[in-house]
């Protein structure tokens, strides 16, 4: 359930009292198509037999109560599950047209092509300049790093608050500005996708507000995928919407599962599983 | 504001159920025990300066201060005596140079290793051992370099004259790989606090692992990694028995690291092991190279902690 004082600000910061859905783009180029994908962390599976297809320039909200494994699930698009010892990933999800899980596929080259931005801002404790450079540094660019700075600092609406003071730490930044820095730094790298951890958990409304109007611009060039808490912001800012919840099976064990993927409109106002209806609705969860 | 019935009830009298159960004493004296447990060091520290400062005061009433600092000859003890410092110095710095380039390279190397690559099962089987190499009396270290690493370069040395019986590199070389454990566990303990936030930062803009070490976590950990390479070398210029069983006991102004040479250490403690009548130039001597050794380790620790915070990047 969201809190009184998310409900109410819209992506411009106006008061609306009803939220407009967007219009989700056709899924005719799909980027990742996932299939029977389980997530297990030692002996316990995770995240059971997920199957959803995601789409090119749009944004895909996944949405469900805590522990449903929506954070699982959105960290195999980028192989991050890779750097926990115990995670095991079966299934398979496809990037385009490559398993994104082979044998001959580097996670640096999928990780360059798929960003994440986390739950906490976490630039590093170094210059806001740095920050935007260090991955166009780590993958061997060889252009003017000042230009790609100002161009990506730009993209992301950055720019003007920051330009007097590239030099200085990017930890001298608020929290929202250093969630920008973090879009940014990821959009310095080129990707085609960028996945959003919760990314406005740690941020107050207004902020929370300066994010989503940054992913709306940022959905015409790049494919977003967003974990949230937030049915609102789910609401407000995606085309398609998972909802996920958690199944406990015979012997007390819990496995998240998808549940419900559709066009966010028909989520929100027309859901075909009463789970989804009663989460939505503030029921449960 | 309004007072509650609470508030009226307190004020006209006590149930006695707020009442201390602890009398206060007990709490001051923890306090009391604490202070001087902290205290204890310090007014060591200040104690040992107190007691080098007239000694070697006296001495440098007899020998110029200029004299001492760039004298090039030392034998206080023979006659007539020479109180030029520079060949303690340059053997002092010789040998923890040397200490320096082997345990700086395999201590970060190690560092590294257990912090970004080992699994936590290694980590937790190898610190431990590497900790025990700390534990080795540095004696032992001293005759290991003297009987083991000396012959060893006698034999393998290609060509030319190989190094002497006492000499400054295989003193400087196993006094480095008893400086390892300090480097390499105090490495990685810095780099270990280092949020794991900032390395899955790097991860997600495709660095390697190599890479999330090298520029984020090193720099993040910099001033920590700074302070343990510090007390390794305030190890080493302070290590004593290693210098005087395999480098030998001669003060010998050169850069050859295959000759003896005499560091400031090893020579108070021959002189310190002597019978100097107290009070003689001679047991002055000790004092005022005691000093020397003392501001140099100063002026270092503060240079040090100076770059470190030209240069740290701090994390919350």
């Amino acid at each position: 359930m969201a809190s009184p004082s998310e409900a109410p600000v819209s992506a411009s910061g106006t008061s609306v009292p009803q939220v407009s859905y967007r219009d989700a783009p056709p899924l005719i180029t799909p980027v990742f198509e996932v299939g029977g994908l389980s997530v297990f962390y030692g002996d316990h599976e995770a995240v059971r037999d997920v199957n959803m297809t995601i789409g090119g320039r749009q944004i895909t909200a996944m949405i469900g109560p805590s522990g449903c494994g929506k954070s699982t699930v959105i960290r195999c698009f980028n192989r991050m599950n890779d750097l926990i010892p115990t995670a095991r990933v079966a299934g398979k999800i496809r990037y385009h047209d490559e398993d994104l899980y082979g044998r001959d596929v580097d996670p640096i080259e999928v990780r360059r092509r798929i960003g994440m931005v986390f739950q906490k801002p976490n630039p590093f404790p170094k210059s806001i300049y740095d920050n935007i450079a260090y991955g166009p540094r780590v993958g061997g660019f060889k252009g003017d790093l000042d230009d790609l700075v100002e161009e990506t600092l730009t993209h992301a609406a950055l720019w003007d608050e920051v330009k007097d003071k590239l030099k200085t730490s990017a930890l001298a930044l608020s929290g929202g500005q250093q969630q920008r820095l973090c879009i940014a730094r990821t959009i310095a790298v080129k990707p085609e996708v960028i996945l959003m951890d919760e990314p406005c958990s740690a941020l107050d409304p207004i902020a929370t507000a300066k994010i989503e109007d940054l992913m709306e611009h940022l959905a015409q060039e790049f494919t977003i995928v967003v974990v949230t808490h937030n049915m609102q912001q789910a609401a407000r800012v995606s085309h398609r919407t998972a909802f996920f919840t958690t199944d406990v099976g015979a012997e007390g064990e819990r496995h998240g599962r998808l549940i419900e993927y559709d066009e966010t409109a028909r989520i929100f106002s027309n859901p075909s599983d009463q789970r989804t209806e009663d989460y939505i609705t503030g029921r449960v969860g | 504001m309004t007072s509650t019935g609470i508030g009226r009830r307190a004020a006209s009298g006590t149930t006695g159920f707020l009442k201390r159960s602890q009398p206060r004493y007990v709490e001051k004296a923890v306090r009391v025990l604490l202070i001087a447990a902290s205290l204890v060091s310090v007014l060591t520290t200040v104690g040992i300066v107190i007691a080098l400062i007239p000694p070697a005061a006296e001495f440098f009433g007899k020998v110029s201060f200029g004299d001492f600092i760039t004298g090039t000859d030392w034998s206080p003890l023979f006659k007539p005596p020479h109180f030029g410092v520079l060949p303690l110095v340059t053997g002092t710095l010789m040998v923890t140079l040397i200490a320096l380039l082997v345990a700086v390279p395999l201590g970060l190397g190690a560092a590294v290793y257990l912090s970004e690559y080992a699994r936590p099962g290694v980590r937790t089987f190898f610190k431990p051992i590497l900790e025990v190499l700390a534990g080795i009396p540095t004696v032992v270290y001293g005759f290991f370099a003297l009987q083991a690493i000396t012959p060893l370069l006698q034999d393998i040395w290609p060509g030319g004259e190989g190094p002497q019986v006492f000499n400054a590199l295989s003193a400087g070389f196993v006094m480095g790989i008893m400086i390892i454990p300090t480097i390499a566990s105090l490495s990685e303990d810095a780099m270990n606090a280092v949020p794991n936030d900032l390395r899955d930062g790097g991860f997600a803009l495709g660095s390697s692992r190599m890479q999330v070490a090298t520029r984020v976590v090193f720099p993040a950990a910099l001033s920590g990694i700074a302070a343990a390479i510090m007390l390794g070398v305030s190890r080493a210029i302070g290590e004593t028995m290693i210098v005087a069983v395999a480098a030998g006991g001669r003060p010998n102004l050169s850069f050859n690291p295959l000759e003896g040479m005499q560091t400031m250490t090893a020579f108070i403690a021959a002189a310190g092991i002597g019978d100097l009548p107290t009070g003689s130039i001679g047991y002055q001597t000790i004092f005022a190279v005691g000093a020397l050794l003392f501001v140099m380790t100063l002026v270092m620790n503060l240079v040090s902690i100076r770059l470190v915070r030209k240069y740290r990047q701090v994390y919350e």
